[in-house]
């Protein structure tokens, strides 16, 4: 039993984060839907842009973290594979925060 | 001695019995066994839609990352995005957002004790489904 009320409070506190956000990002994918590649690569030059992109793709992955962890500690019995899902949730996680903290800044540096 | 010899064989076999019984605990839900009442299925489609906008999330970082590979790499997700069959994942995709948002509203409100008698937990759940289909049909009238 390690930290689960923090665990329980990043929950929320990401579930908070993401409400504004995702409104955000679903209002510029209407706009993006029309988009060639230069101009959706020009809509991440923006600082804002890119910076709202960032928090709401890593606010989302340790989000997603977080819920897949409940989902397996409370269906799961079996210890061993319940310590497999959760390497492999915290592995899938971490590299796309990783691969995507890279991407953006590439991005933003071209 | 013969018999403390059983009853300690027996107390060991009682205690191994216990601990493999341990790993094989009942599952806490008990998915399979509970009556499949409105507030249960909100509460599974929850969960359902979290695993799925996982998925989501991730196909979002490879998105970015086709960005940055190049327009050779994001031509191919260009290609995808052409079919039909890509066009209804993206509907349910949205439908999947707005009902895990709304429901998640409620969740959080439900952190504070707040909004949990029996009779607004049903209502709110009718507006969260009702808003998800309105938000998702705007969405794409607007594209």
């Amino acid at each position: 039993m390690k930290n689960y009320a923090s665990k329980w409070i990043m929950q929320r506190l990401t579930a908070v984060i993401l409400i504004p956000l995702t409104f955000w990002f679903v209002y510029q994918c209407v706009l993006l839907s029309s988009y060639d590649y230069t101009q959706i690569k020009a809509f991440f030059y923006s600082k804002i842009n890119a910076s709202l992109f960032f928090i709401l793709i890593i606010a989302m992955l340790y989000h997603a973290k977080l819920g897949n962890e409940t989902i397996v500690e409370d269906y799961v019995t079996s210890h061993n594979l319940k310590k497999t899902t959760k390497s492999i949730i915290s592995a899938l996680t971490y590299l796309s925060m990783i691969l995507t903290t890279i991407s953006l800044l590439y991005i933003i540096s071209s | 001695m013969n018999f403390r010899k059983k009853n300690i064989l027996r107390n060991y076999k009682v205690s191994v019995l216990l601990y493999k019984m341990s790993f094989d605990r009942p599952l806490s839900p008990h998915l399979s066994i509970h009556k499949k009442v409105l507030t249960a299925v909100f509460s599974i489609f929850h969960r359902f839609t979290g695993i799925c906008l996982s998925l989501g999330a991730i196909l979002l970082s490879v998105w970015i990352i086709l960005i940055a590979l190049g327009p050779d790499y994001y031509s191919m997700f260009q290609n995808l995005s052409t079919l039909i069959f890509f066009k209804i994942f993206l509907f349910l995709w949205t439908l999947t957002i707005f009902y895990h948002l709304y429901n998640g509203i409620r969740y959080l409100f439900w952190s504070y004790g707040k909004m949990m008698e029996l009779s607004i937990v049903y209502k709110s759940g009718y507006v969260v489904i009702i808003l998800s289909i309105l938000s998702t049909i705007f969405v794409w009238i607007s594209i």
